[in-house]
């Protein structure tokens, strides 16, 4: 009895009328506060933060490139996640977070590679360069893309799920490799700026302006991946009632 | 603000080029992700209404063909 007591939260939150009607009433605030976090970030690091004594003005692509980086690894980790409960417990839900986060991973992957092209040119004197951490990091883009094609590979959406989620899980492999490139091979890309064990490599005139960067990334990330998702379950779950329900208070509302 | 001058901060010692071009591909990427789904969502309203009247379309054509059919 206690059991299912502890049980139903779960079910709760893989219901997917759950999602959509909870998401809804989040989605102003967190869309406001991700919006004031970047902008805030952006005019902090492009305007008003030092420039690097090394590498001049070109560091603050750093404001873009490393928040982008890190919740596109991030992202990895929630699509394989997501992918993984649902292989297990069959929940729906799960399957619908798992695709959505496929084009948001690869969209930030690829700002991720674009900044970081950007940014080598100045400071290497390249756009691209076959390193360890940019050659992972092009993996993880071909991966995203490899699980959103894979959707249309398959007849039944049953079947594609299960393949997206065991691709995804496959790919997991990659992300140590990324994380830890800088570090076992001697490559050109420099050496994680943050770090969980220590201080941060940088001033912080220099650092707070990145911290408000990333936190405004993640919330991005979240925004992102719920209106992804609440489109994938108005396409999946347009026979249930409640669905038609809301389609049709929506037509009264005009 | 560090630039003295707004001139200054679009230029950035000359690594204006590479800071903005980063700024401005990364802003369009970003927009287009809050926008796709947006756009969607309008897409799959107006599919689910259509879904809806085709089914009240059917169900009356059935209850249509059930009461002319000849009691046996």
């Amino acid at each position: 009895m206690n059991l299912n007591l502890q049980w139903t939260w779960f079910h709760r939150l893989g219901s997917p009328r759950w999602f959509y009607q909870k998401t809804q009433r989040w989605l102003p605030w967190l869309s406001l506060i991700t919006l004031f976090l970047i902008v805030t970030g952006l005019v902090w690091g492009l305007a008003y933060a030092p420039p690097d004594a090394k590498q001049g003005n070109s560091f603050r692509i750093i404001y873009l490139h490393v928040p982008a980086s890190v919740v596109a690894l991030a992202g990895y980790y929630i699509m394989a996640i997501a992918g993984a409960v649902g292989l297990i417990w069959r929940i729906k839900l799960s399957y619908m977070l798992m695709r959505s986060a496929a084009p948001i991973g690869a969209a930030l992957t690829f700002i991720a590679l674009v900044t970081g092209a950007i940014w080598g040119k100045p400071t290497w004197g390249a756009y691209w360069v076959w390193d360890a951490r940019i050659t992972s990091m092009l993996i993880l883009l071909f991966l995203y893309i490899g699980v959103m094609a894979l959707r249309h590979t398959y007849s039944s959406s049953e079947a594609a799920d299960k393949a997206s989620a065991i691709l995804s899980l496959v790919g997991m492999v990659n992300v140590p490799i990324i994380y830890k490139s800088v570090d076992w091979w001697q490559t050109l890309h420099q050496p994680a700026t943050i770090k969980f064990t220590g201080a941060p490599s940088m001033h912080p005139d220099m650092f707070m302006p990145l911290l408000v960067m990333i936190v405004g990334f993640y919330l991005f990330y979240a925004v992102t991946l719920i209106l992804f998702t609440r489109v994938e379950i108005l396409r999946r779950e347009y026979r249930a009632s409640w669905v038609k329900q809301l389609v049709a208070d929506k037509q009264e509302e005009k | 603000m560090y630039f003295d001058s707004i001139q200054q901060l679009i230029y950035m010692g000359g690594h204006g080029v590479y800071v903005w071009s980063a700024f401005c591909i990364s802003v369009v990427v970003m927009l287009a992700l809050v926008l796709k789904p947006l756009c969607q969502t309008k897409k799959e309203f107006s599919n689910i209404r259509l879904h809806i009247k085709l089914h009240q379309v059917n169900q009356a054509a059935m209850e249509q063909e059930d009461s002319d059919a000849p009691n046996s």
